[in-house]
C-alpha cells in the first residue's frame, strides 16, 4: 500500500502543503473560494521551524499502535484498514484534548470544521486524504510539494531507495556530490547565524 | 484456564479484551459493581455540564460481554480474597441461587477508586454528592433542575470539574480550597492562579483555608457551618475531596498493599498469578522515580492492557505511570505532565516563560539532562511532545530554552 | 517572544527595551520574523519567481521537481532577474532621494523654497564646475540652477556617462567602459534594468548581472553622489562634531521629537523649528526645559554629521524608542520605516507624522512636506509636539547617553589630516595602518542587532585597521563607545598612534546610507594619490547586518568600485552556484573586486585582513602572513 514518506533534509519551507492541504479539505475545494469559507478550512499537515530556520512538514504519522486512539475518552479515534488510516470521528469527539496530551508529534488541532456538526470544536488531524484517494487522486500535500519532500509510494519503494543512496556512498569511486549545494550553503549560513545568536 | 477480572472500569475492560484476544476459549469472568454497560468515567463532568446526553457515555455496547464470551456478575462488590484457595468471595444477594465464589487460575484486581470520604456533621442530609460515577452525576441532575446556589469542597479534579459544570448549568457556586489555588495537585502557582482568575472571572466564589464542620438543612441540605465560624447557604453540595483505591477486599498479608496494591513490572502483586491495574494499582512514577498511585484515565488503559497481556502468558514490562492532565477551562487550557513542582536541588532545574501578550505560560523542570515535568497554560497542541519526553526519559541535546518558545516542534529534536 | 533579551542585541538600552515593550505587549520586529519562520527555501535561494501571470513558478534545487519556470528560464535566469530587480530598487531608492534634493536646489535658485538656502558655497562652485558650468562672476542663485538642471539630465536618457564619474581613477572608468557596465543615465539604468527582467528580455545570467552592476555604479556614482553633495550645498559639509548615541539621548526634561527616515529635506526644517525661539518659549512655559531634537536611521545621520544631533537608535531600535513613553512626536519621511510603528505609538501619547507624498503609514497622520511649505509646516507640527507634552504617561529612559565624534565628510578628513590625504598615505606605507574598511549597512533579526558590527569592527581596528563607517553601522559604534576620546584603547599599536597624533577615533563617521559615496571619492583620492586603481588599495567593505535592496545596490557598486565587500547574511543566490561563483570569484577578473559571504564577523575579519595583506603585498609594502 502506497504512504506518504516524508524526506526531512529535502523540505525548503514553502509551506505549499499547508495551502494544499486546507484546500483539499475545504468545500470548494479551489483556493480562491476556500479561503472566503465559514469555517476556515485548515492544514492538517503543519511546516515546523527547526532550531536553524529549517522547514519540516509534521503531519500524522497513522502510528500502529496510535497512542491517540489509546488514550481518547469517547472512543471517537478509529482505524480504517482500507487505507491504513487512523481517523477521528468528530461526532464522537468531545475536545478534551486527550490526544495531544499522547500524540509525541504534536499533529492534532482542535478547531471548527466542514466535516464536524457546525459550530463544534473538535480534535482534526491528517486523513491521508482518504477522499481523494478513493478518486484516484494521490495525497494533496504529496501532488503540490515540487522539492519531493513529500512523496507517496510503498514503504518497500522508498526504503529500496534510501538502501541504494547508502549503497552509493560506499562506493569506491562514487564521489559523492551534494544533492543541492545551493541549498546546503544557505542552511550553513543560517546555522551560522543562528549558533551566533547564544554568543 | 481461568481468568477474574474484579472491575469493569477501562482497566478491566482492556484488560478483557487483550487477554480474548490472545486467548479464544479461556473463561473470563468480570465482577463489577456497576450494572451500566462500560462507559468513560472522565466524561461524566461533561453529563452534568450538559456537553453531552448519558447515552454518549457508553465506550462499548450493551452487548460486550456477550461478543466477548465473557461472564458479566455485575451489581456486585467483592468482599473478600481467599489467596491460598484461589477464590474470590462477593456480597451475597439472594436472587435465585447466584454464586457467591467464583474459582480462578489467573486474577486481575482493577476495583479502581473510591472518593475519599470526609468527616463532618450533617452528612445525611440529602443533595450532598461524591461525584465518582454516572449513576452519581444522574442523582446529581435531578437537583440541578431545581438548585441555585452549590458549595464544592476542594479545589481537585473532581471538585473543579463539578464546579465548573455546574457553573456552567447556571448555578450560583462557591468553591471551599485549602491551597490558594485550584487544582493543586495538578498545576503549579502560576498556572493556578491563572486558573483562578479565569474562574472568579465568570462568576466562580472561591473561599480559601476554610473546611467545613457540619451541614444543616431540614431532610435537604440548606447550608454549610466552616471552620471560621462563617455560614454558606447553598441547596446541593459535592464533595470532591480525593479518591481512594478501592482495597478493602484485599488480604494485606498475602498481597502487599501502599496506597495501593504493589505490583511489578508485569503489573504482578507480590501473590504469583494476582495482578493490578488502574487507579488500584501503585507502581513506580516514572518522574518521581519512587512508586505512586496515579489514578488517571490513559493508565487505566496502559495498565490493563499489559497485565492482560502479562496476564494471557506475554511477558511485556510496564516502565511505570505517569501523571498527566490536560483540562479546558473556559478560554484557557492547561496541560500538566509529571513532576511539575521538584525538590529545590542542584540535580533539578527549572525554566519558565509567560507571554502575557499571547496568554501563554510554559514551565519546564528537568533533572540533569532529561525531562521530569511541564506545565502549559494554551497552545497545548504539542504538549504530547513533553508527555512523551519524560516518558521515554531521553536525555534532552539541544538548548533547553528553545522548549520554552510557542514556535518549538518535533523538528527541532531531530 | 524569549525571555534571553542577549540573543536579540548586545546593547544595553535594547535589552531593557525589550524588556519594557514585553511588559507594554508590544510586538515587534523579532515576534514578527519568528513568526515567519521558517521561510520560504525557494525565496531564500532566488529560486521563485512572479514576475509574469504564467507564473508564479519556482526550481526545485533538488534536480527532481521543475527545472525551468513556464516561460524556461532556469535557475541562472531566475535568480540574476531577481537580483536584478532588487538593485533596481535599492538604486531606484537613492537616486529618487537624490532627486528630492535636486529639486529643493532648483526651487532655492527660483526663490521658492523659504527656508532653505545655499550653504556651503564654495562646494556648489567645485561641483558646478565638473559639471562644466561656467561660474566666473555669476550670481550663486543663477548657478544653483544652472547646477540642478545639469543634474537632472544626469537622471535622463540623454548622456553617455554620468558626470560625477571623471571623479573615479581613469583606470578604474577604463575597467567599466571594458565590462561594458558605464552608467549613462541614472534613471535611465533602473528603467532598462526593469525591463531586461521583464519576460522574455534579458536572458543571459551574466548579462543581467552587468546590468545589475551598472544600475548599482548609476547610483553610487550617481543618485546618491548627487544626494549627498547637494546635501553638503544645501545644508553644509560635515565637519567634525560632538554628538552622542542610544535611548538615553531622551531627556526626561525636555519635549522630544525624533526624525525618521532619509532625507534631510524634512528633517533639516525640523531642526530649525526645534530651534525656534517663540516655540521654544511656548515650550518653556508648559513645563519643558526646552526642546530636544534627536535621530533614527539616516536622516538622523545627516543632521548629525552637519549640526551633531544626537542619535537615538538604528533599524531595529526605531519601535523601542517609541515605548520609552518620551517621545511627543516622531517623523518620518521615506525607506526603512517599519510600518509597524504606527501601531505601536497607539500605545503612548506619541504622535506619528508622515511626511512624503511617496510615503504613507498605518495610523500616522500624514502632512506633507514640500519645498514651498516645509518651513512653516515644521513649525506648525512642532508647536503640535509641544503641546503634546503635558500627554506624558509613564517615562522610561533606562540608559545615560554615550558620547562620539562624527562629521568626517573627505573634506573634513583631508581637513583633519592637514591638507592632503599625504598623512595617511604615508601611515598605510609605513604599515602603521595596514589598511581601510568601510563598514556600513542596516541591522537584520537574522544577526544578534548590532553584535555582526561590533565584533568585526572590534577585530579591525585591533589589528590596526582603519575603519570609517555609515548608516545603521555608525549608531551601532557610537554606542559602543568607538568613536569617543577613549576609543583608542580599542586600536591596535598603530592606529592608536596615528589616530592619537591627528586627534580622532579609530573609527570614522561617515555619515548617511547616501554618503557611501564618500568613500567612494576618498577611495579614489587615496588611488589617485598613489597612481593606481581603487582595486590595488588594501581597502575593503563590509555589511555585516544588511537587509535592504539599498545595501545591495550599494554592495554592487563597492565591488563594482573595486572594493572587495563581505556580507553577513547570504544574498538570495544560493540557487545558482554559476551565480554565487561569479560573485565570488568571477568578478575579479571583470571588475578587480569581488563579494564574500560570512555571517561570522570574527572569520569575516579574518578574510578582510588576509584581503588587506594581499593588497599591500601587491602594492610592494610589507605584508603580514594572516593565520
Amino acid at each position: 500500500m502506497k504512504k506518504v514518506v516524508v524526506h526531512p533534509e529535502r523540505c525548503v519551507g514553502c509551506m505549499q502543503c499547508m495551502v494544499a492541504c486546507a484546500t483539499a479539505h475545504s468545500r470548494s475545494g479551489e483556493l480562491f473560494s476556500a479561503i472566503c469559507e465559514i469555517p476556515l478550512p485548515k492544514p492538517r499537515i503543519h511546516v515546523g521551524v527547526g532550531l536553524y530556520g529549517e522547514g519540516f512538514p509534521n503531519r500524522c504519522r497513522h502510528c500502529d499502535p496510535a497512542p491517540c486512539m489509546l488514550a481518547c475518552l469517547p472512543g471517537a479515534i478509529y482505524r480504517n484498514a482500507d487505507f491504513d488510516t487512523v481517523m477521528i470521528d468528530p461526532d464522537k469527539c468531545i475536545n478534551c484534548a486527550s490526544c495531544a496530551m499522547a500524540c509525541p508529534f504534536g499533529v492534532i488541532r482542535y478547531h471548527e470544521d466542514i466535516f464536524a456538526p457546525m459550530k463544534k470544536v473538535v480534535a482534526v488531524k491528517c486523513d491521508n486524504c482518504i477522499g481523494r484517494q478513493a478518486k484516484g487522486l494521490i495525497p494533496a500535500c504529496v501532488e503540490v510539494c515540487k522539492s519531493n519532500a513529500l512523496t507517496f509510494e510503498t514503504s518497500a519503494e522508498a526504503l529500496k531507495r534510501k538502501t541504494n543512496e547508502v549503497a552509493r556512498t560506499v562506493s569506491a569511486e562514487a564521489g559523492i556530490t551534494a544533492a543541492a549545494p545551493g541549498f546546503n550553503l544557505l542552511n550553513a549560513i543560517k546555522k551560522t547565524q543562528n549558533q551566533l545568536k547564544a554568543n | 484456564m481461568n481468568y477474574i477480572i474484579i472491575g469493569n472500569g477501562i482497566a478491566g475492560i482492556q484488560a478483557a479484551e487483550t487477554i480474548r484476544q490472545m486467548d479464544s476459549e479461556s473463561g473470563i469472568t468480570m465482577i463489577g459493581d456497576e450494572t451500566f454497560s462500560p462507559y468513560c468515567r472522565p466524561m461524566i463532568s461533561l453529563v452534568l455540564e450538559g456537553a453531552i446526553p448519558p447515552e454518549k457515555l457508553a465506550i462499548r455496547g450493551e452487548d460486550f460481554y456477550e461478543k466477548l464470551h465473557i461472564e458479566p456478575v455485575l451489581g456486585n462488590r467483592v468482599t473478600n480474597i481467599d489467596v491460598a484457595d484461589r477464590q474470590v468471595i462477593i456480597d451475597h444477594r439472594p436472587k435465585g441461587g447466584r454464586k457467591t465464589c467464583f474459582s480462578f487460575d489467573k486474577l486481575l484486581i482493577a476495583s479502581g477508586a473510591d472518593a475519599r470520604p470526609i468527616k463532618a456533621e450533617g452528612l445525611n442530609l440529602k443533595n450532598i454528592f461524591y461525584m465518582r460515577g454516572r449513576s452519581d452525576v444522574l442523582e446529581m441532575m435531578e437537583t440541578l433542575a431545581k438548585a441555585k446556589s452549590a458549595l464544592v469542597l476542594g479545589g481537585g479534579l473532581v471538585g473543579f470539574k463539578a464546579a465548573y459544570g455546574m457553573m456552567k448549568r447556571g448555578l450560583e457556586v462557591t468553591m471551599l480550597i485549602k491551597s490558594g489555588y485550584p487544582l493543586s495537585m495538578q498545576v503549579d502557582e502560576p498556572a493556578g492562579n491563572l486558573i483562578l482568575k479565569e474562574l472568579v472571572r465568570h462568576g466562580l466564589n472561591v473561599r480559601v483555608g476554610a473546611e467545613v464542620s457540619s451541614f444543616e438543612g431540614d431532610r435537604h441540605v440548606t447550608g454549610a457551618h466552616l471552620s471560621d465560624g462563617s455560614v454558606i447557604r447553598c441547596d446541593m453540595v459535592v464533595i470532591g475531596k480525593g479518591v481512594l483505591p478501592s482495597l478493602s477486599f484485599v488480604p494485606r498479608d498475602r498481597i502487599k498493599v501502599d496506597l495501593g496494591i504493589m505490583v511489578d513490572e508485569h503489573l504482578e502483586t507480590t501473590s504469583p498469578g494476582i495482578y493490578a491495574a488502574g487507579d488500584v494499582a501503585e507502581y513506580v512514577d516514572i518522574a518521581r522515580k519512587t512508586p505512586w498511585v496515579n489514578a488517571i484515565w490513559p493508565e487505566a488503559v496502559n495498565q490493563g492492557k499489559l497485565a492482560g497481556m502479562n496476564m494471557a502468558g506475554r511477558s511485556v514490562a510496564y516502565k511505570g505511570s505517569l501523571s498527566r492532565n490536560v483540562i479546558r477551562i473556559f478560554d484557557m487550557d492547561v496541560m500538566t505532565c509529571g513532576l511539575f513542582h521538584p525538590p529545590d536541588d542542584s540535580d533539578h532545574q527549572v525554566i519558565s516563560e509567560i507571554n502575557p501578550r499571547k496568554n501563554l505560560y510554559r514551565k519546564l523542570v528537568f533533572k540533569n539532562d532529561t525531562l521530569v515535568g511541564m506545565v502549559m497554560v494554551n497552545q497545548i497542541d504539542q504538549g504530547g511532545l513533553f508527555a512523551a519526553l519524560i516518558q521515554s526519559e531521553t536525555p534532552i541535546r539541544i538548548p533547553k530554552e528553545a522548549m520554552l518558545s510557542p514556535v518549538f516542534n518535533y523538528k527541532q529534536l531531530l | 517572544m524569549s525571555k534571553n533579551y542577549n540573543e536579540k542585541t548586545i546593547t544595553t538600552d535594547g535589552q531593557l527595551m525589550l524588556k519594557k515593550a514585553e511588559k507594554d505587549q508590544l510586538e515587534t520586529v523579532w515576534d514578527r520574523y519568528e513568526a515567519q519562520l521558517p521561510q520560504c527555501g525557494y525565496c531564500e535561494m532566488g529560486l521563485s519567481c512572479r514576475i509574469c501571470n504564467m507564473g508564479p513558478c519556482r526550481v526545485d534545487p533538488f534536480g527532481e521537481g521543475p527545472q525551468k519556470g513556464v516561460c524556461g528560464a532556469d535557475a541562472d535566469i531566475i535568480v540574476a532577474r531577481n537580483l536584478g530587480r532588487m538593485v533596481a530598487s535599492g538604486a531606484a531608492s537613492h537616486s529618487d532621494h537624490g532627486r528630492d534634493l535636486v529639486e529643493v536646489l532648483e526651487a532655492v535658485a527660483e526663490g521658492k523654497a523659504p527656508g532653505y538656502h545655499i550653504n556651503d558655497e564654495e562646494k556648489l562652485k567645485r561641483v558646478a564646475g565638473e559639471y562644466g558650468i561656467d561660474i566666473d562672476g555669476k550670481d550663486i542663485l543663477k548657478i544653483a540652477g544652472e547646477l540642478a538642471h545639469a543634474m537632472q539630465e544626469d537622471y535622463g536618457t540623454r548622456k553617455k556617462s554620468l558626470t560625477l564619474l571623471q571623479r573615479a581613477p581613469e583606470a578604474r572608468r577604463k575597467v567599466w567602459e571594458k565590462a561594458g557596465v558605464t552608467p549613462r543615465g541614472i534613471d535611465r539604468e533602473t528603467s532598462e534594468m526593469m525591463h531586461r527582467t521583464h519576460m522574455g528580455v534579458d536572458n543571459g545570467w551574466v548579462s543581467l548581472l552587468l546590468q545589475a552592476v551598472r544600475n548599482a555604479l548609476s547610483d553610487g556614482w550617481g543618485g546618491s553622489m548627487i544626494a549627498t553633495d547637494v546635501s553638503d550645498i544645501l545644508y553644509g559639509t560635515p565637519k567634525p562634531v560632538q554628538t552622542s548615541a542610544n535611548m538615553g539621548v531622551l531627556k526626561a526634561d525636555h519635549v522630544n521629537i525624533v526624525v525618521h527616515g532619509h532625507n534631510p529635506v524634512v528633517s533639516e526644517m525640523i531642526l530649525l523649528a526645534c530651534r525656534d525661539s517663540d516655540i521654544l518659549a511656548m515650550a518653556k512655559s508648559k513645563g519643558a526645559a526646552g526642546i530636544n531634537l534627536a535621530g533614527l536611521c539616516c536622516t538622523g545621520n545627516e543632521l548629525l554629521m552637519r549640526h551633531g544631533v544626537a542619535m537615538a537608535g538604528n533599524h531595529l531600535m526605531t519601535e523601542l524608542v517609541i515605548a520609552t513613553g518620551a517621545v511627543e512626536m516622531l517623523f518620518v519621511d521615506y525607506q526603512c520605516i517599519m510600518p509597524s510603528l504606527g501601531n505601536i505609538a497607539g500605545c503612548y501619547h506619541t504622535k506619528m507624522i508622515s511626511t512624503s507624498d511617496k510615503a504613507r503609514f498605518p495610523n500616522m497622520e500624514h502632512h506633507e512636506f514640500h519645498p514651498d511649505n516645509a518651513a512653516d509646516l515644521a513649525k506648525i507640527l512642532v508647536r503640535k509636539a509641544v503641546e503634546n507634552f503635558e500627554n506624558r504617561g509613564e517615562v522610561y529612559i533606562p540608559v545615560d547617553p554615550v558620547p562620539a565624534v562624527g562629521g568626517f565628510s573627505v573634506e573634513a578628513i583631508i581637513g583633519a589630516l592637514g591638507g592632503t590625504p599625504e598623512p595617511l598615505i604615508n601611515a598605510i606605507k609605513a604599515g602603521k595602518i595596514r589598511g581601510a574598511v568601510g563598514v556600513v549597512g542596516c541591522n537584520n533579526p537574522k544577526i544578534k542587532h548590532d553584535y555582526g558590527h561590533i565584533t568585526l569592527i572590534k577585530e579591525l581596528i585591533g589589528n590596526d585597521i582603519l575603519v570609517v563607517d555609515t548608516g545603521c553601522v555608525a549608531v551601532a559604534t557610537a554606542k559602543a563607545g568607538f568613536k569617543n576620546s577613549e576609543a583608542v584603547q580599542f586600536a591596535g599599536p598603530g592606529l592608536k598612534e596615528i589616530c592619537g597624533a591627528i586627534g580622532v577615533p579609530p573609527v570614522l563617521h561617515m555619515g548617511s546610507c547616501v554618503d557611501n559615496v564618500r568613500i567612494l571619492v576618498l577611495a579614489s583620492a587615496l588611488a589617485d594619490a598613489l597612481g593606481t586603481d581603487i582595486s590595488a588599495l588594501p581597502l575593503a567593505g563590509a555589511a555585516p547586518e544588511w537587509y535592504s535592496e539599498k545595501a545591495i545596490s550599494i554592495g554592487v557598486y563597492a565591488v563594482a568600485s573595486g572594493i572587495y565587500t563581505v556580507l553577513g547574511p547570504m544574498p538570495p543566490i544560493t540557487g545558482s552556484m554559476n551565480i554565487v561563483k561569479l560573485l565570488t570569484e568571477g568578478l575579479n577578473d571583470v571588475l578587480g573586486a569581488t563579494f564574500a559571504v560570512e555571517p561570522d564577523p570574527e572569520k569575516a575579519a579574518l578574510l578582510i585582513r588576509k584581503h588587506i595583506e594581499k593588497k599591500r603585498a601587491g602594492l610592494g609594502l610589507d605584508s603580514r602572513d594572516i593565520k
